[in-house]
């Protein structure tokens, strides 16, 4: 019987560790866009992933793996939220410098639209960063954010129109933001 | 919520407001469209190209130990978890085996059986398919005595051909256990301390065993047989070699 339990245990482990190699990057960015910090989002992946291997027996499959753990870390974020009583409107800039190595035109440009995108309301941001990160479809974002369709389908429209209008405006924009 | 194929006469704002919702979209009347009409190619090229920033934008540096961090953590979180349970479970084995020494102790303290009959017949029922009266092996008058010796007794010859000796338990006190070959089964004979709380009887039987027992100063001997067995006889050719010590 212990050779069966440290069988499962070995099991599990591997299955852990392959969702953790797999999907830790993705969990973090949607994290990290949803609170725009990056040890909090930490944290956060860190309390997910413990929470996940808890439950790890009740994944049945695999394919449904990242919604899975999308859907546990956004109840742990709500229970951030419940403990802290974060203010989320206070949006630290700092927080979101990128250290990898992209062309200074191009930092220059994410880091634009970095702000553009946190500062746009969490309700388009959400399914954006789902849809673009996650690379969930319509379905599965409703789905996960327990909203019909066409609900979804609308906030990606006005998310993008927003971002599009601003990049529209950019040289001005940039202007501005360098300036 | 895919509109039917409506070929080219996708309206313009709705193929914008749904390219819009999803740049990657492949319902196919969006293809169809995006076929027929140039200026809807150059817009969803648009879009692609707005979500490829988008990636860039959103695609934020994961730390690089994240994964092994997480697999630390859980490695550490779940080895203190098997601690707790392996603490629980010490726990409860002790309490398992400290339920089942008091048990022990108190099957041995108290009888179950009220007299010395009754508790040398439960004894041979219980051990009677270990013994069979057709066995080659003998155990030898020395052997005996050597085991004797603890009742401060010794046979002077043999009683019959003996097939096992041992100390045994009866009824908590060590006695000893012989297994004779007998007319048509075996033949027990248990030599046991005189104790008190087995009331002693002379004569028991049940549906197929008698039993008899003699008393000598320090012990008792029971001899059990099945219903052919002349338990006399036993008990005379017994009570003639044995020598007691003190």
């Amino acid at each position: 019987m212990s050779a069966q339990v440290s069988y499962n245990m070995a099991t599990k482990q591997v299955r852990y560790e392959a969702l953790v190699k797999a999907l830790h990057g993705d969990l973090f960015r949607y994290a990290y866009w949803l609170c725009h910090d990056k040890h909090v989002a930490e944290d956060l992946v860190q309390e997910t992933f413990l929470r996940a291997w808890r439950a790890l027996d009740s994944l049945k499959d695999e394919k449904a793996a990242k919604s899975w753990l999308i859907t546990i870390l956004r109840r742990e974020n709500a229970r951030r939220f419940e403990r802290k009583r974060f203010d989320m409107s206070e949006y630290d800039e700092a927080a979101i410098t990128d250290t990898r190595s992209t062309s200074n035109e191009q930092e220059i440009e994410n880091q634009w639209l970095r702000e553009k995108i946190a500062q746009m309301p969490e309700e388009y941001r959400e399914p954006l960063v789902l849809q673009v990160i996650g690379g969930f479809s319509g379905e599965e974002i409703a789905k996960l954010l327990d909203l019909n369709k066409n609900t979804v389908m609308t906030r990606l429209f006005r998310a993008r129109n927003q971002l599009k209008e601003a990049l529209d405006d950019e040289p001005k924009a940039r202007g501005q933001y360098n300036g | 919520m895919n509109p039917k194929l409506e070929g080219s006469t996708m309206d313009d704002l709705q193929f914008r407001r749904r390219i819009y919702a999803d740049p990657n979209t492949h319902d196919e009347d969006m293809l169809a469209a995006m076929k027929e009409d140039p200026a809807k190619q150059k817009f969803t090229q648009e879009l692609e190209d707005l979500d490829s920033r988008l990636f860039k934008a959103m695609n934020v540096a994961v730390p690089d130990d994240l994964s092994n961090k997480l697999i630390l953590r859980q490695t550490l979180a779940s080895h203190q978890q098997q601690k707790r349970k392996s603490r629980v479970r010490l726990g409860l084995a002790a309490s398992v085996a400290f339920a089942m020494g008091l048990t022990f102790n108190f099957m041995q303290v108290s009888s179950a059986y009220s007299n010395l009959g009754d508790y040398a017949i439960a004894h041979v029922n219980h051990e009677k398919d270990y013994f069979s009266n057709l066995t080659t092996e003998n155990v030898s008058l020395s052997a005996l005595n050597t085991k004797m010796a603890a009742f401060n007794g010794t046979f002077t010859a043999d009683v019959g051909k003996l097939l096992f000796a041992d100390y045994c338990r009866f009824d908590g006190m060590k006695s000893l256990h012989l297994v004779f070959q007998g007319q048509t089964s075996t033949v027990t004979v248990f030599v046991v301390p005189k104790n008190e709380q087995l009331e002693f009887s002379t004569d028991f039987s049940n549906e197929d065993l008698i039993g008899n027992s003699q008393q000598f100063k320090n012990s008792n001997i029971i001899v059990v047989g099945d219903k052919n067995e002349s338990l006399q006889q036993w008990q005379k050719t017994i009570g003639e070699n044995v020598r007691w010590s003190i």
